[in-house]
Order: structure tokens, then sequence, then C-alpha cells
């Protein structure tokens, strides 16, 4: 082997300076004849394990592997089974950090992996119902606002006048020009945000519907805003978000699935910190 | 069973195996209207590295595609190194652009058994030092880049088909991911990569970008610049390719043109020979976009190239030194290929030469953050890497001599930069075309809305509704302006702060032209300012500066000084009909503090004197391009 092999090299023949080795020790063991368990020695490949070495395959190559080409799978599949199990009798794993973290690194994606079944609709719809203001289930509105420029731009007397003004109707002339919606209809609070800021979103919730209020501080200045509707947060229809509920809740799932678990792990262990007794 | 990748892997070392697939997205297909014309601005970053960059892995970064895409969306997650990260918005689409190089090969090697290297001593050091210690994945990085630079990286990291082997899974499951958190008319998640040759240290990098999904997209592999050292040439063919075999559409953004010796917008190819039309033509129709800002520095303008813009340098302090690994000094007569404005200058000296232009081209920002979290506001900023995450007290302060290098420290970076859009929804189709069309422009990372139209019958009235008027009478951003009666073009420009950032300073045009000499030429014009009542322009056009009001005791300014939005009509005072040209729009807030102030503030740090602690964020649009009769 080259001095800088190729990885594709080491693949195919994973472990081979070590073998020389690893089989001195093997017949040291078999000459001085330790225990066994013929149990131990058995390997069966079944029908699924050969699906999944083909799908393997398809997935990396996009064809179906030719018969050759699959017993070549299934042998690898083999010599590592048994590469893997004399590692364990060995003591391999033991005393590596590498492995430690790995087999800590598996431990956290078995729990990923059970979260990812498939979620009933039930699930989801509950899931949506409990957090509605995550799909635009937070609120819409129908509101005019009329723009005063930059707070301290105009006297507060001008703005009450302002609001007297147009709460008796008179809507011409009103504010300062700025390209900024004068209405907005059935506007989610997400979208008002977006254009107005969050803090001028925030401060609707707090507005009489029905008649010009304010002054309304945005991240432009100040705004008189008149509220005409206020329809609360409704939960949106599972179709329509569907997507993004699942992969919520999947995420979710994930998250609760691994702290549940260690939780119950670590609460089966006496864990003592050196300065906190 | 998507995600136990890594279960099954055993001892198959570095091949990262999958298992199973997912059921596939059983939704109905969702209908998403295009509006008539682009009314509504959106947000993304093109350009973001996860774990299976090479790079970020060794830099820590143990966060993969999936929570970078929620974090993008507006979730919280938890960053690499333990702080809580969430957006102050969301973004409207992303780019998951990991390097296609070596792509996933430092999370391989670190989780490859190590009995599986024992042959390969190279592998097996790094190996090693992945597992060992944060320092020593840090060396490994640096080792990485500066053999990136170098082109002395072992074959298992360049060999294309090494690279295949370990690519095609990985790419393969990235998809599904992709394609799981894309939700058309709500968040658009593309498939992306990066292309990353850097030959000499010399970064030719660009974003790819697919308009498709995975079933397409997933048909190529992620096309390497087989060891760093590819001429971008190859990777137009393989656009090209692409796009007969599969109807899909792919573009490629340049980017960190900075820190390209020159070379990025060299006056000759790749190779060294001249350039033709062809060439100029396959390249602006594979790059229609260059990424002009980004957390390793500005290359809109340099103050050596623009003397006369007081508003040149930002961005470029630290990068202008050296090229990306900091192998090679830069001399500023290297600069001129460096920087995008002088870029689109050359263009038009081409057009003038060999009647085509390979510099034609819109901008956008984006992060190329590697830590899986796409920020770019300053009070928000995570850092380039993982090593320089939010909670690292001195970030700011540390030099980043990684590999050879010398002369960055932490506070070279930008918290920087946004791309922005005008498309007609939020679907794939639509954001990819806007691109195409370069009706796209870059931040610094504020959300300012900018709208620009060229035009030949604009008047000042058309102001009123200056959409309606600039899409019907005029072209918006990235558009082309040919022939005319002679008069000159005038332009419809509004540009409204974002509400969560700072006021407005002032809004400029820039142009460039070729004069009766052939050279090219620039001049940039104050067009609309804050209190412009008390600031009056000089004899050439300067306006002073505007008050800083910054507190560096609180991290906070007086939105007051400058103005909410700024809008204006405009018309070329100095046009001449026969000269080629181009204007485009650049933006400036009032000042506001840099990242590193609110660290010092969080951490009560003392910053040095020559750290930048103020600065005016900006915008810049892509161009209008003014092309005078045949």
């Amino acid at each position: 082997m080259a001095e800088t092999p190729r990885l594709k090299k080491l693949l195919k023949e994973p472990l081979v300076h070590f073998l020389g080795g690893a089989l001195l020790v093997f017949g040291f063991f078999w000459a001085t004849g330790s225990d066994r368990d013929p149990a131990d020695y058995a390997i069966a490949v079944d029908a699924t394990d050969i699906d999944r070495l083909r799908a393997g395959w398809i997935r990396n190559f996009r064809r179906e592997p030719t018969a050759t080409e699959l017993d070549g799978l299934i042998d690898q599949e083999i010599r590592e089974e048994i590469y893997y199990r004399e590692a364990l009798r060995l003591g391999l794993d033991r005393n590596d950090p590498v492995i430690r973290r790995r087999l800590f690194t598996k431990m956290r994606f078995l729990r990923n992996a059970e979260a990812d079944l498939e979620p009933a609709d039930a699930v989801l719809q509950q899931w949506l119902e409990e957090n509605p203001e995550k799909y635009g289930g937070t609120g819409q509105f129908d509101l005019e606002q009329v723009y005063l420029g930059q707070a301290g731009e105009m006297d507060e007397n001008r703005i009450a006048q302002l609001r007297d003004r147009l709460n008796a109707g008179q809507k011409e002339n009103a504010g300062k020009a700025i390209s900024l919606p004068e209405s907005l209809q059935a506007t989610e609070t997400e979208t008002v945000a977006r254009l107005f800021g969050e803090g001028f979103a925030r401060a609707l919730g707090e507005l009489p519907v029905g008649s010009w209020e304010g002054p309304v501080l945005s991240g432009f200045g100040l705004h008189l805003v008149k509220i005409a509707n206020r329809k609360a947060g409704t939960i949106p229809v599972l179709d329509d978000v569907r997507q993004q509920v699942r992969n919520d809740w999947r995420a979710a799932e994930t998250q609760k699935a691994e702290e549940g678990e260690y939780q119950k792990l670590r609460g089966q262990y006496d864990i003592r910190i050196a300065g906190q007794d | 069973m998507r995600k136990i990748l890594l279960l099954a892997s055993g001892a198959t070392a570095l091949a990262l195996s999958g298992c199973g697939g997912l059921t596939g997205s059983d939704d109905a297909e969702v209908e998403v209207t295009n509006t008539e014309y682009p009314e509504q601005v959106y947000w993304g970053d093109t350009h973001l590295h996860t774990d299976n960059s090479v790079d970020a892995y060794g830099f820590g970064n143990r966060l993969n595609a999936e929570q970078a895409l929620r974090f993008a969306r507006g979730e919280e997650v938890t960053a690499t190194k333990g702080e809580k990260a969430k957006l102050s918005r969301p973004l409207d689409f992303l780019v998951i652009a990991d390097h296609s190089d070596a792509m996933g090969a430092t999370k391989a090697i670190a989780e490859a058994p190590r009995i599986a290297l024992l042959g390969n001593e190279f592998l097996l050091r790094w190996h090693d030092m992945l597992n060992e210690s944060e320092e020593g994945a840090l060396q490994v990085t640096a080792e990485l880049i500066d053999g990136a630079a170098k082109g002395t990286l072992p074959e298992e990291l360049t060999d294309p088909e090494e690279q295949a082997e370990r690519t095609t899974e990985l790419w393969n499951a990235h998809g599904e991911t992709v394609d799981e958190y894309n939700e058309p008319g709500k968040f658009t998640a593309f498939m992306g990569y990066e292309y990353t040759p850097m030959p000499q240290g010399d970064n030719l990098h660009r974003v790819v970008m697919f308009r498709d999904g995975a079933d397409k997209a997933t048909t190529v592999l992620p096309y390497s610049s087989q060891g760093f050292a590819g001429n971008p040439e190859n990777l137009w063919e393989h656009m090209a390719a692409y796009e007969k075999d599969t109807g899909g559409q792919m573009l490629a953004i340049p980017h960190n043109s900075n820190v390209s010796n020159g070379r990025m917008f060299e006056m000759q190819k790749y190779d060294g020979s001249p350039i033709d039309a062809a060439y100029a033509k396959t390249r602006a129709l594979r790059e229609p976009v260059v990424e002009v800002t980004q957390i390793k520095g500005d290359s809109e303008a340099h103050p050596f190239l623009s003397p006369n813009d007081e508003f040149a340098g930002f961005g470029d302090a630290g990068w202008d030194q050296c090229n990306l690994s900091c192998t090679r000094k830069m001399a500023p007569e290297s600069y001129a290929g460096s920087y995008t404005r002088e870029a689109l200058k050359r263009g038009l000296e081409l057009v003038h030469r060999i009647g085509a232009n390979p510099f034609k081209f819109g901008v956008i920002g984006s992060t190329d953050s590697h830590t899986s979290l796409a920020t770019a506001d300053e009070d928000n900023f995570f850092g380039k890497h993982s090593a320089n995450e939010a909670n690292a007290r001195d970030r700011a302060l540390q030099p980043q001599n990684l590999g050879t290098r010398e002369g960055r420290f932490g506070w070279h970076y930008l918290s920087s930069g946004y791309a922005a859009a005008w498309a007609t929804s939020n679907t794939r189709e639509a954001i990819f075309d806007a691109f195409m069309r370069r009706e796209v422009y870059a931040t610094t990372g504020p959300r300012m809305t900018v709208r620009f139209f060229g035009g030949f019958g604009f008047t000042a009235d058309d102001m009123a509704d200056l959409v309606k008027a600039g899409y019907e009478k005029g072209v918006p951003m990235g558009g082309d302006l040919t022939g005319g009666d002679g008069t000159a073009p005038s332009f419809l420009i509004s540009a409204l702060m974002d509400p969560e950032s700072a006021s407005l300073d002032r809004v400029q045009v820039v142009k460039g032209w070729i004069d009766a000499d052939g050279n090219s030429q620039e001049k940039i014009y104050n067009v609309s300012w804050s209190d412009a009542d008390n600031r009056k322009a000089d004899a050439d056009g300067k306006i002073g500066a505007v008050p800083n009001t910054v507190d560096l005791t609180k991290g906070t300014w007086d939105n007051a000084t400058g103005a909410p939005e700024l809008a204006t009509w405009w018309q070329d005072p100095d046009f001449e009909a026969d000269q080629h040209a181009f204007y485009y729009v650049r933006v400036l807030e009032i000042p506001t503090p840099t990242w590193p102030v609110y660290d010092a503030l969080k951490f009560n740090l003392t910053l040095p004197d020559e750290v930048i602690k103020i600065q005016q964020e900006r915008a810049y649009t892509s161009p209008i391009w003014y092309t005078p009769k045949a």
C-alpha cells in the first residue's frame, strides 16, 4: 500500500494493516483455549439485510447492483461483522475517547430516529391548536394609518387636533407622505410587523376599535391609527400549513424525546460533582 | 429514518451512509399566485455553511442543514457553543451553500473509526486532532485552508471519484431536508453549494444555486473545483450541461472578490488568454449576480480606486492587505480586479473593445456564516465560525491567524449582509428569476426597502406612484436602457429605512461611463439626503457628514438625525448620448455601532483605538445600464 493510500482502497480493505497483529492475538486466545460462546459465532444475513444493502447501493449509484456486486456487498457486510465482533472480544472499544463520543452520538440519533415516525393527522392538529401563533394564527387587522413624522416633529396639540379632525371624518391632507400603505385589509399581525416594526404591531393589540387613536410609535416615527376591525387569531386549516407543522412537530418531538430519555437515564445514576455537594 | 445517518455506517469509514428514505412529501401542491409585478421585497441569505462544509465542521460547527433552515425561518436554535440563537425577524429564503470540495469530509474523517485510518498517517493525524481538542480541530481547519491554497491537500480530499463516493448519499439526504423546508409562498429553501477554487490562495469562489428542487438538483453532484484550483469556465460548462439534461436552471454568484488578489474581475481569462465575446456572454449569463458584501469584508469600492468617494472604505480594513489565505500580499495595483464598481467599469471598457460585457452583474449581500446561523445584525452577530460565536468573550480582539495568516483580527469581520429580491412571490422560481434579471440588491444587514427605476420619459410627477410608473415607463434595477432620443435618462428612486434599524443619511447615484477616449470614469451624485434645509451641497456636490449620535456606552443612536424615507426623481446632468454608462444607487444609514461595541458592553471589554466602532450601514442596488443606439 502506498504511503498515502487512497481512501477508496481503505474502504475496500479496511483493517488490513491491523490484520496481522489482530490475528496473532486471536491465535493466542485460540491456542490457550479461552471460553467462547458458540452462539457468538453465528452470522445470519437475512432478507431484510440484503434489501438494505441493495437500497443503499441504489441510492448511491442510481441502479440495481449486479449479482456480483451484491455478493460483494454481502461479503463486505460479513467481513465487517466478524472484525467488529473480534474487536469487541479484544476489548478494543474500551478507553477510546472516539468510540465513547461515537456511542454518545448514536444514543442521541436513536432518539431522533424514533421521533421520525410519520405523525397522524390528529397529532398534527393538536400541535397546531397548541401553537397557532406560529402559523399565522396571530390575528388580522383592517386598519388605516396616518404618518405624523418622526417623534417630536409634530407637537402634541397639533396631533390631538389632527386626531379630532380625523374622527370627525376629515381625512384630507392629514399627516406626512411616506411610502407605507395608508390602509390594510385582513392583514396578518406578522405582516404589520414586517411593514411597521414589531413594536407597532404589538401596540395595535391595545387600541380600541373603530376610532382614530394614537399616536402609536413605529420604527419610522408616530402614526395615528384607526382599527376598523380586529380579528382574533384563528387556528389555520391543517392542510394549509401541514408541511411546516410536521417539520416543527418533528423537531419538537425529537428534542422532547432526547431530553426525556436523558433525564430518565440520569435518574438512575448517583452523580457527584466536586464543590456541589 | 432519515436522521440515523451515522448508525449504520460502522466500519464503512468515510462513506456516510443513510438508511431508508423518508416517506416522500405527500402534501397537496400549494398554489402560489404570482403578483403582476414585484410588490414585495424578499430577504434572504444565499451563502450559509453547515456542518457539511469541510472548514465549518473543523471550526466546531455541529448544526446541520435542518437546524440552519429552522433558524433562518425564525425559530430559536441552540448554537454549537451553547448560546440560544434567534433572528429578530425571519428570513424569506435561504441557500445552504456548503463547499462542494471535500463536502462532508472533516465530519467523515472525525467520525471514521481510528483503526480504518491506520494506514494513512496524514488523515490519521487530522482524525486525532479533530477529536482531541478544539485547538486541534482549528489547526486542522487552518491546515486545510492553507493546503487548499497551496494545492497540497491529499488526493482523498480532491479526487473527483473519492468525492462522488462520499457526497452522493449526503447530497441526496440534503435534498430531502431542503425540500421538506421549502414552503412555497412562505419560505423558500434553495438547493445550492459553494464552488471553491482558490489558486495560490486567491479567492475565485462562487455560490451556486438551483431553481429546481431535489428531484433535479440531485441528478448531479455538487461540482467540485477539483483540488480548490478549478477554472470557473468548467463550472459554467457543467451548468449548461445540467440545464440541457434536466430542463432545470442554475446560476453562480462570485463572492469575496476583495481577497481575489485582482483575479475575480481580471481582464483576461483564467488561463491568461484575452477575453473574447463568447466568454463575456457566457459569464454574464451564468453569473448574473455578485455577492458584494459579507462577513469577510465588503467589495463595492476601495479608496485607492475611488479617491473622491469619502464612503468607499467600508468593510475594507484588514481584507485589503492580502489574499484569502494571506499567502500573498495584495498590491493596490491589483485592486481594480477585486472591487465591483471597478469591475462594472471594466465591463463597459470591454463592451467598447470586444462588444460584449462579462461583468454585467447585479449585486446582493449574504453572510458566508459558517455557524449554520444566518446572522447579519450588529447586536445579534454569531460570528464567522463556531470558534467565534456570540459567547466568545475576546472574539473581536483575537488574531484570525489560521494557517499562515497575519494582520486580520476578529473585529475585521463584518456583521453583513443580506440579499433583497424583488420577486413576484416567495417561491424558488420567482426569486431565482429575480436573480436572473438582476432585480436584486445588497445590504450590509439592515432591511431598507429600495426602489430604483430608470427610463427616458419619467417626470417628477411620476414619484406620486413610482412603482406603477417605474414598471410601465421604465426598467427596474438590473435592467437595460438602450437608445433613447438623446435626452438624458431619468430615475425614480426611493429608500425606506428598516423600521428596526437606523434612519437614513443619504441616497447616492453612482455612475460609471466610458469617455470619448475609451477610458472608464466614475462619479457619485448625492441625490437625496436628510435635513436638506440645513445640509447644503458644496460646489462639488458634496454633502457634509451627518451628525454622529452613537452613544458607545449604551450602544444607541438617535434616529431623529436621519430621514425615515428618502425619495427623488433624478436626471443625469452629465449625460452624453454616445457613451456607455451604468447607474446604481447607494443608500447610507446614519452612524450606528459595530458588533464589537455590543460585545464590549456585554463582556465589559475595552476596545483598542484601531477597532472600528461606528459605521454607516448601507444598501447597494444592482445597476441599470445605458447603451447608446447602435
